[in-house]
């Protein structure tokens, strides 16, 4: 309550801030318009509360002063109110705690009425009533708020979910160390700046959009990944609006080295249909797959509306021929190519029976693999269409099924106009979609489950559509800005609280009754797992970064006129082979001592997209890249064996040079401390008495009075070395509270 | 409007949402579980185990198991005989050559696509690769229909495959093959790391159950529960005999076993498998790499050639020897095969049009050639055999239902071997039929 009332505080002074503005404002009264055409004379006087409840102050003639939902004025009236709406992070905070408490309390009450009204139910067995009191019991429990976390719950989470990875032991030490009072709020800020945030993003973008090494369905080894996956990571940096970006990802066109966010649509090579559904999913949270084959069973989806959708698509293509190849390395590439392999053959440079060089083939290949804009639409009704609005085989011309009509006549191409409607205010689902994944994010659940098949008429569906239509309306005013946007959320006391010690019901989560007294209890993702194990390996975790192509460019651009001798040939294709084969880290091939199955101890976002199927991070779960979302989180035996029986826990964390030992144990502060110091690294608190004495028992029983010193730290480093292997394998390390 | 008959009666929303839910929480069935097998379905075939060998890359069909002497396509490859009239296999099968009566081949394969990874798929999915789905492969489908077959040891197994294999599709994690990279190898960090005693093991054990108490306490959900059990079914797996059926080297007569199969990937591969079989597993594939032979074939066939060949007669022995191989079926298959016509680096190119597989034991009814090409190898002239037929061949002698229709978490229906709408009763049916000839 006090806090609430400090933000409002606030947002006075803010408003204050910007009084001069608003000036020109306030001096006349104006006619102002409801959304259902009534006129009022009043005064501008200011704005309160945010998003779906903010209100605008109107003073009118007599004096008085209303406040009026800025919901229910005209466009034209809302435009004008808008620039003096807040967009500070804690008053749209204090809304969404607001409202989450709001449905907390009304949930609890109406569970409450229901448990009364229980024994009179006449439609219920004995049993059925038992069984739902208990329910009840257990639903309402998860009506009262949580406790608020304490320093160090909220220093790990915000650490993970932000950063993807646990604190070090400094960046620990100096944030509970800090008096300040606004830490918190200052620490997501730092975070939300910081590289691990673009890994972390990354992370979550690369699942959802399936970057892979190789990048097409069927994998072009020769196809270098890195300009995309750069892009991807520029933009989450930059902090591009989040439309901006989608809009981007659906118009790109040309090569990848060219034009890095071609990369989406050539995942799909050659998948048209696949393309779209993909696309549905992943911007608008529709699964409209099945109506590719068949009017979708449960949503008013035709199978006409998906050839409709899909039409505006038509006329891009993922595999160019001829003369839409735009080849470099001269006008006739052929030729030349014809000619290089006659030079290599006369050096006797390709093997006795062997004529072609397999390298120039490749190259080949790989230029083809373009986003190019035909001019002529490949869309038909497909061969079995049976429905009676269409024959098969029949062109289909370009339209949406919800959201607003285009008029192709001003585009260049059907696909900007439908990138402009995917983005567009008037498609209902692309907003939303994108906050309720990213609530989920936050939360560790979203508000309508599953995030990729948000039901069409929300509305009637939704029972937190107060508060789901207010991050819609949030996301628009912060245009867009997902650091904006998680800001908001990491600064609510919704989210400040401790996880929920219960697992919501199917039921709860399928009807969206769960209204989040806190966060969810979650496994940690293979990649933030992963992360954190380097972060207990480094100082600087976020240090090396893959990052350097240019050669790669230089390669695929290549004027083939250039390569006269064999030489010339010979030298160019292994600088190409190296380009598009090896990957660097810092702009140079380098490498780390420790690895953890052949793979270096860096950012997960920054290694091979995806490890090899029995690496480390797969076996947790780390998506293959191949389909949407298709991380996993839950368990297995070779999990816990690696956790038990890998070279993590028993060389890489706990050998006696292990980072954690020479660098934390013994190289910061007394020698004393060293269990506070490994548990603060580890779990990102202090351990209690009781584990304090636990783990020193077992140092003291590995030294003894006829040890000289050097051999009394090699015996205590072993059994430092037992706690970090124990640390390590608790499920308090394993899971975000 | 809406179409009736297209509404998937089994499954209503509600079902549909409450699965993805499950996937939302991470809640999910133990992939180590007590046994749970139900009726196999009637007209099955005998195998109650299948050892499935995949060349990866493309095997030559010409120059294994349609081998064409004399044609101009036939290359420098001979024949070897089989001791029935008119029938050779390639030179670089004389193993299989002798033991042709017991062994089944498949002429008549051909598939749609010519790209390893798009072809793989095919062979072991029975479905177009998509970009919204993966379907499973057999092993998983094994085990959804038959429930599973050890109370502790995994229903399937796939050595030495790579990043690619389809697994379990959208079975889910659950009920994914175990990946076993080395034969030699086994199960990756099965034992304590070396130097870590038992009792060092069991103090660290201790402490990591003190450290976790109040933690364990304070969050009794389904998910930390489930991982809890993960760790005591892991100790429980660490400390009991079935660890043991993974490793090769307890193999009696080890080092002349590997002598008679091969000190080769593929020998030791179908070692392991045997092993692994006799001891409780259903399904084991064996990957074997080295067919895409673009450049310099003959240079290459004879060790690749011969290494199946002394892999596969070695284990067709040992089953008969341990009264197995009419319960163990063995295949060998391929994404395609290659051109006949010699490329310009004396290669053969990709060739989807044409090739071979290979069946033996479980029911097969060996020495008898099944379709077969025309005289250069180019094109089937009788029988085609896609890979959904492939499988539903492997699926009917495994005693799988073809017909049983089982859902997506997204709701859509899929068959193991493939799926297609009887036009007249407009129900969801096979698309895969089994080659009934090969059975006795």
């Amino acid at each position: 309550m006090k806090n609430r009332t400090l933000n409002r505080c606030f947002l006075l002074v803010l408003a204050g801030g910007v009084s001069l503005a608003m000036s020109s404002l306030q001096a006349e009264p104006r006619t102002w318009t409801s959304s259902d055409g009534r006129t009022l004379e009043a005064e501008f006087s200011g704005t309160a509360g945010a998003g779906a409840s903010a209100v605008v102050k109107l003073k009118l003639p007599d004096g008085s002063v209303i406040d009026y939902p800025v919901s229910k004025l005209s466009e034209q009236d809302k435009l004008f109110v808008k620039g003096n709406l807040p967009t500070d992070p804690a008053a749209l905070a204090a809304e969404i705690d607001k409202l989450v408490l709001n449905k907390l309390k009304e949930s609890y009450y109406g569970l409450k009425e229901e448990l009364a009204a229980l024994p009179q139910k006449a439609d219920l067995t004995p049993a059925e009533k038992a069984k739902r009191q208990e329910e009840i019991a257990r639903e309402m429990e998860m009506c009262v708020p949580n406790q608020m976390t304490n320093d160090n719950q909220f220093l790990r989470r915000i650490y993970l979910d932000v950063a993807g990875r646990i604190p070090t032991y400094d960046e620990a030490e100096s944030f509970l160390n800090d008096r300040a009072p606004n830490k918190r709020a200052v620490l997501v800020d730092k975070l939300l700046e910081s590289e691990g945030f673009v890994m972390r993003m990354y992370n979550y973008y690369s699942d959802l959009l399936r970057i892979r090494e190789g990048i097409t369905m069927m994998g072009n080894g020769n196809l270098k990944v890195d300009p995309y996956m750069e892009w991807v990571k520029q933009s989450i940096r930059e902090d591009k609006p989040y439309d901006e970006m989608v809009r981007e990802l659906l118009t790109a066109k040309g090569k990848i080295w060219e034009e890095p966010a071609v990369g989406y649509l050539v995942s799909d090579q050659g998948m048209r249909m696949c393309n779209l559904s993909n696309t549905f999913t992943i911007f608008m949270g529709t699964e409209i797959t099945c109506a590719q084959c068949h009017d979708h069973p449960f949503e008013e989806v035709y199978q006409m509306d998906f050839y409709k959708m899909a039409s505006f698509m038509g006329e891009t293509e993922t595999s160019a021929r001829g003369g839409d190849m735009m080849m470099s390395g001269g006008s006739d590439y052929r030729a030349e190519v014809d000619r290089m392999n006659k030079v290599l053959k006369d050096a006797g440079k390709l093997r006795p029976n062997q004529n072609t060089d397999q390298n120039l083939g490749q190259w080949i290949g790989t230029h083809r693999t373009q986003v190019v804009d035909s001019g002529s639409n490949a869309v038909k009704l497909p061969h079995d269409y049976k429905y009676d609005d269409g024959e098969p085989l029949a062109p289909v011309k370009p339209d949406t099924y919800f959201g607003d009509k285009m008029d192709l006549s001003k585009y260049e191409t059907p696909r900007e106009a439908f990138a402009d409607w995917v983005v567009s205010p008037g498609n209902p689902r692309f907003t939303i979609n994108v906050v309720n994944r990213f609530w989920k994010i936050a939360f560790g659940l979203a508000q309508i489950e599953p995030v990729y098949n948000i039901p069409g008429h929300l509305d009637g569906q939704a029972q937190n559509y107060e508060l789901l239509s207010f991050l819609e309306e949030m996301m628009k005013d912060l245009d867009y800005s997902v650091k904006d946007y998680f800001r908001v959320l990491y600064n609510t006391q919704a989210y400040q609280r401790e996880a929920e010690t219960l697992t919501p019901s199917l039921t709860q989560v399928d009807k969206g009754t769960y209204h989040f007294p806190g966060p969810i209890l979650r496994r940690m993702s293979a990649e933030q797992i992963w992360d954190s194990l380097v972060a207990l390996t480094t100082a600087d975790p976020e240090s090396v970064v893959r990052r350097g192509w240019d050669d790669y460019k230089a390669v695929m651009n290549v004027d083939f006129s250039s390569l006269k001798s064999a030489d010339d040939i010979l030298k160019w294709k292994q600088d190409w082979s190296q380009a598009s084969k090896l990957v660097k880290y810092n702009g140079e091939v380098v490498s780390r001592e420790d690895t953890v199955g052949g793979a270096q101890m860096f950012r997960a976002s920054e290694l091979r997209q995806p490890m090899s199927a029995d690496h480390f991070l797969r076996m947790f779960g780390q998506s293959d890249k191949q389909l949407i979302e298709n991380q996993f989180t839950t368990g297995s035996s070779p999990q816990v064996m690696a956790l038990l029986n890998g070279e993590i826990t028993n060389r890489v964390l706990t050998s006696p040079d292990a980072y954690l030992i020479k660098e934390i144990a013994y190289g910061k502060g007394s020698t004393r401390d060293n269990v506070d110091k490994i548990f603060l690294s580890v779990l990102s608190r202090y351990p209690t008495t009781q584990e304090k004495s636990m783990a020193q028992s077992g140092m003291r029983a590995k030294t003894d009075r006829d040890m000289n010193e050097q051999q009394k730290m090699q015996a205590e480093a072993m059994a430092i070395g037992n706690v970090i292997w124990a640390l390590v394998n608790t499920r308090e390390f394993m899971f975000i509270q | 409007m809406k179409d009736e008959l297209n509404r998937l009666d089994q499954l209503s929303r509600r079902q549909f949402v409450a699965r993805a839910a499950k996937t939302a929480l991470g809640v999910s069935i133990l992939p180590i579980g007590a046994a749970t097998r139900t009726a196999r379905a009637a007209g099955g075939g005998k195998a109650e185990h299948c050892i499935f060998f995949y060349m990866s890359g493309g095997m030559t069909h010409m120059d294994t198991f349609d081998p064409k002497p004399g044609a101009e396509t036939g290359g420098q490859t001979k024949g070897a005989s089989t001791g029935v009239a008119g029938v050779e296999l390639a030179e670089f099968m004389p193993q299989l050559a002798k033991r042709f009566s017991d062994i089944a081949v498949v002429r008549s394969m051909t598939q749609k696509t010519g790209d390893h990874r798009g072809g793989s798929y095919w062979m072991r999915t029975s479905y177009e690769p998509r970009a919204t789905i993966i379907h499973p492969s057999m092993g998983p489908w094994a085990q959804t229909h038959l429930g599973k077959m050890h109370d502790t040891l995994p229903d399937s197994v796939v050595i030495g495959g790579g990043g690619e294999h389809p697994g379990a599709g959208f079975f889910g994690p659950a009920l994914a093959p175990l990946p076993i990279g080395d034969p030699d190898k086994g199960v990756q960090n099965a034992r304590p790391y070396s130097g870590v005693s038992e009792d060092l093991f069991d103090k660290r054990l201790d402490l990591m159950n003190t450290f976790d108490d109040s933690f364990r306490r304070k969050f009794q959900t389904d998910e930390v529960k489930a991982y809890t059990q993960f760790y005591e079914e892991t100790l429980k797996l660490m400390k009991s005999e079935d660890l043991e059926t993974f490793d090769l080297t307890k193999e009696k007569d080890y080092d002349q076993k590997v002598q008679r199969y091969g000190n080769t990937r593929v020998g030791k591969g179908a070692m392991l498998a045997k092993r692994l079989v006799s001891s409780g597993v259903r399904f084991v594939e064996v990957v074997s790499g080295g067919w895409d032979m673009h450049n310099d074939l003959w240079n290459a066939i004879p060790q690749t050639g011969g290494q199946l060949d002394q892999a596969l007669a070695s284990l067709i022995d040992d089953l008969k020897a341990e009264g197995l191989f009419e319960k163990t079926l063995i295949c060998v298959g391929t994404e395609f095969g290659r051109t006949p016509i010699i490329n310009a680096n004396g290669g053969r190119d990709h060739h989807p049009r044409a090739f071979s597989t290979m069946f033996a034991g479980g029911g097969i009814s060996g020495g008898q050639v099944y379709g077969s090409t025309d005289d250069k190898g180019v094109a089937v002239k009788e029988n085609p055999v896609e890979p959904k037929d492939f499988n539903a061949t492997i699926a009917y002698a495994l005693g799988l239902d073809l017909n049983k229709v089982v859902y997506s978490p997204s709701g859509r229906p899929f068959l193991v071997a493939g799926h297609t709408r009887d036009p007249k009763t407009d129900e969801i049916v096979t698309s895969g039929h089994p080659v009934m000839d090969l059975f006795s």
